[in-house]
Parts: structure tokens; sequence; C-alpha cells
């Protein structure tokens, strides 16, 4: 029997999804029930917001939860075939997807990418709080507040831990098939300590385990100061991209500015040419 | 007061007869022949600003911890090397706007040969009695190349130290003699015992360049002794030189190109950032970053390594690594066919005359297309050194960014070399392929009838072929300030004879 190309195209659009899904997950999410009374201890290292408003901001959060998330997400948050469960997955975990623009998709088949956030600062945490009222664990939304951190153990922190995948200046680059390590750029403070808490999509879990708590400070401190405003002390900055950039620029710019400049002081014999066609004419 | 001092330096030295034969040479009129004036005047700006680096670069790999300016290394531990290129960048008065300038200067230093090489390939200026300031040039290409890679390994951040853990395992990967190589270049295995960076400096400070200066001495000066090549045209034959004379025309154009070259370089370096280090960080050998390249000259070096498949060649007792092939063996083919090149190409074309009159690409399609094909196998490569931040700003799989490069490198020569061999036999059978168009104004006559009148291609312009004159019948000392002699426009000959 053969199958129609819409089949193939549904069946595609299903593992896809089913992908991102599990990818969304994470590892962590696996063994999620056995650190999450671990993770609740170290929560309280990581400051939170002193105080979580409760019953009518949770009612909005819901109501906003219900327009905008449940289609994939399932009321309730339970997950469908569509999407993953968020139950027990903590408020910064949703913050996070939220605030990053990378929910709510336009199409749910469609690779998360970044974008504004589509909602007010209010309404996202409110989805958020409503989401972690639902069954405890994870992460409350941190306040990303850095005072105090040291941006040279950051530095050096990053260098080791970060700079793997998303380079040493934070512009982010492809990993194999068709992920990406994003760009660090633009970020404020509460949205790199979620990342590096939650792990979010295929980015390793460093919390609670490889980095302290005051290390995770100092690498916040670290991306949010400097990889999101690099020092270009030296001019244009190019985009972080290295030597690629600047080879483009060396070889189009400054040779090229130098060739232009040889045409205009070297000369451009037109004799050459009559010349040549002169002796063509004799020949025929 | 100046005439008796000259005299007497003159009666010591005998300078003014040579002197004299040295500013009657005649350089050929033509803009691609400042090509390799661009790499020379860009030499002198890289040594200028080098002994300027050479006053505050630390070449040492020991620890030191960093207190200065730039807070994120504050307390950290790093290369004296590091330390010191640090401070250069933000202590030294002007330091980093020279670095900068160090720096672009190379790139268009290892550019400017590159298409220099691309012209006297092109127009056939290796051929006899040319083939061994080919080989120089060629020598000097490769020496630019090794001399850019240890300046940028030198500064020991994250980036250039991933640039010399490749290097040692290239070095490693040589058969046989590879790992005692790689041991003795470093003092050890990876990373050594911290003498790799006074190694390189240097190599990179006195040895090299002063290899490059010897080799760049005979290079001018085999080219002063057989005379610029020339195109056809104004009355320039094989055994004549055709053009202005060393002085005063053609002294003041290249002094002016001079300048206009280092002005290129100093606004480059004050205006674009070039190897930020204070962004990528001390090297730490367990330490990586993604997304890490070698400067433009070294890229498709880094391009073949990942396009590379995984094959390595196992003999019995020994196996001959995978980064063998693209980082060793196809280097080594590359450097070794462009040298012997004026030697092939005699073979092939049976052709052992002297050449002065330069060719124009199109009248020799095979040797026009050979180049194309081979200057595009390598374009290719130099693009599949930037595979991942291809597929990031194309949003594309990087698994198929590097399958279309492995299939690229080999089809895209496979197109050139046709299209440009087409292209080239068929320019050399068009009458004025190449030249502006000459409109044709349609004219209907009192009969009626119509005919098309060809209009000027210069309206208003008519250039008359001057027959050059001997510069030895006229005195030159007295061009400058005064009216050319008798209205040539400064066209001049002079035989050409070095034997």
């Amino acid at each position: 029997m053969r199958r129609s190309p819409i089949h193939i195209a549904l069946a595609g659009a299903i593992l896809v999804a089913g992908f991102l899904g599990i990818s969304a997950l994470g590892a962590g999410a696996t063994t999620h029930s056995v650190v999450a009374k671990h993770q609740a201890v170290h929560a309280r290292r990581i400051s939170t917001r002193s105080s979580q408003p409760v019953a009518p901001e949770l009612g909005i959060g819901q109501t906003l939860f219900d327009e905008n998330c449940s289609s994939c997400h399932g009321i309730g948050a339970g997950g469908s075939s569509l999407a993953p469960s968020l139950l027990g997955r903590g408020a910064a975990t949703v913050d996070l997807w939220v605030s990053s623009g990378w929910m709510p998709l336009a199409v749910p088949t469609a690779q998360p990418s970044r974008g504004p956030d589509r909602f007010t600062r209010a309404q996202t945490i409110a989805i958020a709080n409503y989401v972690a009222s639902l069954k405890p664990g994870g992460f409350a939304i941190p306040s990303g507040d850095v005072t105090g951190a040291s941006v040279s153990l950051g530095q050096n922190l990053f260098s080791e831990n970060c700079a793997g995948c998303h380079t040493i200046t934070g512009s982010g680059d492809a990993l194999s098939g068709q992920l990406n390590a994003p760009s660090l750029h633009g970020l404020n403070p509460t949205m790199i300590t979620e990342a590096i808490i939650t792990a979010p999509g295929n980015m390793p879990r460093f919390y609670p385990g490889a980095l302290t708590a005051a290390q995770v400070r100092d690498v916040v401190a670290y991306v949010s100061k400097y990889i999101g405003h690099p020092d270009n002390a030296g001019g244009i900055g190019l985009g972080g991209n290295g030597p690629v950039a600047e080879g483009f620029i060396g070889l189009f710019i400054g040779v090229g500015a130098c060739l232009l400049f040889a045409l205009w002081v070297g000369d451009r014999s037109e004799d050459e040419e009559s010349a040549e066609d002169a002796l063509k004419e004799a020949h025929a | 007061m100046i005439d008796r001092l000259f005299t007497w330096f003159d009666n010591r030295l005998a300078i003014s007869r040579s002197g004299r034969h040295l500013l009657n040479k005649i350089f050929p009129d033509h803009w691609s022949f400042m090509i390799g004036e661009i790499a020379l005047y860009s030499f002198i700006v890289l040594l200028a600003t080098g002994v300027f680096l050479t006053l505050y670069f630390v070449p040492s790999g020991q620890d030191v911890v960093y207190h200065g300016i730039y807070a994120p290394f504050d307390g950290q531990t790093m290369s004296a090397a590091f330390k010191s290129t640090l401070d250069l960048s933000f202590s030294v008065r002007g330091g980093l706007l020279m670095r900068q300038m160090h720096h672009w200067s190379a790139n268009i230093f290892v550019g400017s040969i590159v298409v220099h090489m691309l012209r006297v390939f092109f127009t056939g200026a290796f051929r006899r009695p040319r083939e061994l300031n080919w080989f120089i040039g060629t020598t000097l290409m490769i020496l630019a190349i090794v001399n850019g890679f240890l300046g940028y390994s030198i500064p020991d951040d994250l980036v250039s130290g991933t640039g010399i853990r490749i290097a040692y395992s290239i070095l490693e990967s040589i058969p046989f003699v590879g790992s005692y190589l790689a041991t003795l270049l470093f003092g050890g295995v990876f990373p050594g015992n911290g003498s790799i960076i006074p190694r390189f400096f240097i190599l990179h400070v006195l040895i090299v360049p002063l290899v490059i200066f010897g080799l760049l001495g005979a290079h001018l000066g085999l080219l002063v002794k057989h005379k610029h090549t020339q195109f056809k045209g104004n009355g320039a034959r094989e055994d004549n030189v055709v053009g202005a004379p060393m002085w005063p025309t053609f002294m003041i154009k290249t002094t002016g190109f001079l300048f206009l070259t280092t002005a290129v370089t100093v606004l480059l370096g004050a205006f674009v950032q070039i190897n930020p280090i204070w962004l990528y960080g001390p090297y730490i050998p367990f330490h990586v970053s993604y997304a890490v390249q070698p400067d433009w000259y070294m890229g498709w070096l880094d391009g073949a390594l990942r396009v590379m498949p995984s094959w390595e060649l196992h003999l019995p007792g020994h196996m001959i690594p995978n980064v063998f092939f693209p980082a060793v063996l196809l280097p080594g083919i590359t450097f070794n066919v462009m040298m012997a090149w004026p030697w092939i190409e005699a073979a092939f074309t049976r052709d052992d005359r002297e050449h002065h009159i330069l060719d124009r690409p199109r009248d020799r399609p095979v040797r026009t297309a050979v180049g194309a094909a081979v200057l595009a196998f390598y374009f290719v490569l130099f693009g599949a050194s930037a595979t991942d931040v291809l597929a990031n700003y194309l949003s594309v799989s990087l698994n198929v960014v590097l399958l279309s490069f492995r299939v690229l490198c080999v089809v895209v020569p496979l197109i050139v070399f046709p299209v440009t061999y087409k292209i080239c036999t068929e320019m050399s059978h068009t009458k004025g392929a190449g030249k502006r168009k000459q409109y044709n104004i349609i004219v209907r006559g009192e009969d009626g009838g119509y005919s098309a009148v060809p209009t000027e291609a210069y309206a208003g312009y008519r250039h008359e072929v001057l027959e050059p004159i001997d510069v030895d019948s006229v005195d030159l000392s007295g061009v400058m300030g005064e009216p050319e002699p008798t209205g040539t426009a400064g066209v001049y000959q002079i035989p050409r004879d070095y034997r």
C-alpha cells in the first residue's frame, strides 16, 4: 500500500514532537523523583523570591495556562502526546521556557527558538506559580541576585563548563544534528540562573552537583555582566565570531582596499588591448 | 657643502654610477604589478609594530597571578605570556592599537602574498628565467603562514592554545617519527614543560623573520636582475622593458602606496577588533571552547581536518592515523606541486624559451582552468573550517553542512575547471571581449534605409600608442618639476639584458 505524502509528513511531525518532548524533559526527568527531595534542600541555598503571592495570582495563572499552554501540555499540565507533563518541574523551569520566548510554540511541531516574552513579567510568574502549585518539586524562580559574586571565579568556571558548547564568547553554536547551544547574549541573571539549575533541553545538569550555589552565582555574574556586555575595547566586535569573521574583513576590506589603491596608483594600460586587437587584425 | 660630502662618500664607495643605474631602472605600468608591494609594505608594518610588542611581551609559560585592570581575571593564575598580552591591551599606552595593527597587518601580509602569487601564476610570470624566483616566492608564502601561526599562538589564550593542541596532534600523526618530533618540540607530552611559548617566540620574532628577510632580498634581487615582466603594448618586446623610470615616477608612486597600505592597517587596527584575548581567557589544557578557528590562512587546513572521513591506514605493525592525510599529506602535496609548477608546466608544454611578455589568462585556458579549479578546492576547504558557524547561522543541521562540504570539495573543482576553460577559449576568440561596450547609433538615411554608426568607447578620448624612448638618451635628473621631454608622458625603455 502506498502511503500519501501527508501521512508521512504527519508521522514525521509526531516523531519530531515526541523527540522534542523528550529533550525538553531532559535527562533529569527520569530520575526526577529521586532527586526532587535533594533539590528541594538545595533550592533554599539559591536565593529565591522572598514572598510568593498565593491565591489571586494562581487564578490568573490558571487562566493563562489554560488559554496558552493546555492545548499541548493538557489541562492540569499533565502532558499529552504533543508535549511533556510539567508536574513537579518547578516554577523556575516554566519561567525560563516562557520568558525566553521558547514557549508557547506557534506550531506544536516547531523547534523552540528565542523570541520576545509573550507575557508581562507578572503574567509569566503567575503561570509559573500556578504550574508549581499543582505538584511540589523543582526550583522556585530565583532572584538572580549576584551581589558579592566573583566574576573572576565565574570566568574560570564558564571557561571550564560552558564554553565547550556555548563558545567562550557566549555567541552559541550548532551542535550535532539539529541541536544548537543558544547564544547567551541578552539574558538577565534570573534566566541564566534558571538555565543552570533546571538544565533545559540537552543542557547537562550542573546544579546540584558540578557547581555549588555560590559557584552558580559566580557564573551568573560573569555571564550577565561580561558575556552579555562584552568589553569590545578594540573597536567593532564582529559578533564574537573570532578568526572566521576577522579573516573575511582582513581579506575583503584589508587586502581589498589595498588592491583598490593599487588600481588607483598603478596603471590599467589600454594599449595592451588595442595592440592585441591590432595584432589579431593583422593576422586576419 | 652637501655636494662636497657626497663627493667624499662617492670617491670611497663609488655609488653614483651604480646608483644612476638603479635610478634609471624601468618599472612597467600595470596595477597588478603593485600587489607584491602590499606584501612588502605589510612586512614593514609588521616589523615596526612587532618591535613595539616585543618591548612589552613576556615570552614565558611560567604561572603568574593577575591583578590588573580587567576584573574577570583578577586573582586568576595564568602564564606570564598571557598576562603580558593583557597588559599590552589594557595598560600599555597604544598597546592595543599596536597589537591590532600587527594582527591585521599579518592577515593582509599573507593575503597579498596569495593574491600576488595568483597574478604571477595566471599571467605565466614564473616561466624561464623566473622559475627560481617562483620557488623563493612560494617558500616565502609558506614561511609567512608558519610565522602567522606562531604569532597567533604565543599569547597563550584559550583559542590559540587549542590551535597548539591541534598542531601537536598533527605533528604526532607523522608516521614513525611523529611522537618523537612532538615530544622534542614541546619538551614532553602535551602541554609539555612550558617551553613551547619561548620556543615559538624566538622562532616568531627572530629565526623565521630573518629567513623571510634574506629570501625577500633574494626575491627582489632577482626581480631587479631579470627586470620586471610586462604586458604587450606600448612597444613592449621580449628584449626591452617599457614603463616609468625608478626616479622620479615610480619612487613617488610606491612611497605613496606604502603610506596607503599603512593607512589601511592603522584604520583597521583602530576601529575593528581582532583577537580579543581578554574575551577568550588564559589557556588551560583541560578547558576548551567550541567554535574555535585558526586565522584564515590556516583555515583550509582546519577545513580539511573537518571534512576528512574517519579513515585510517593499518600497516603491519604501524597505524597511519586519520589526521595524517588532511593535515600532513595534503599540505605536503600542495606545497610541493606549487613549488614544482614551472617545471611541471614546461614538461607539458615543452616550452623552454625565455618569456618576459606576460600571458593574458584567457590565452592559456588549461593553466587558467587548473589554477581556478585548485583555488576553488582550497576555497571550499576554507569554507569548511566554519561548518559549525554556518550551521548555526543558517539553522541547518551541522551534519548536513559537513556532508555538503565533503561533496562540494569534489564537485566544485570539477565544475570550475570546464567552465573556466570554456570562458577562456570563448574570450580569446572574441574580438574586444572584456572591453567597454561600444554603442551603435541607428540612423535613418534620406533614402529611408537604416545604418548603424558605432560610437567611441571613451567619448572624446583617443589613445595613441606611444613609442617608448631610451631612458639613457634623456637626462632624467631634471624631469621633476620640469616639462616632460618631447611629450612622451613618461614612457621609457631600457634593453633587457641580465647576463
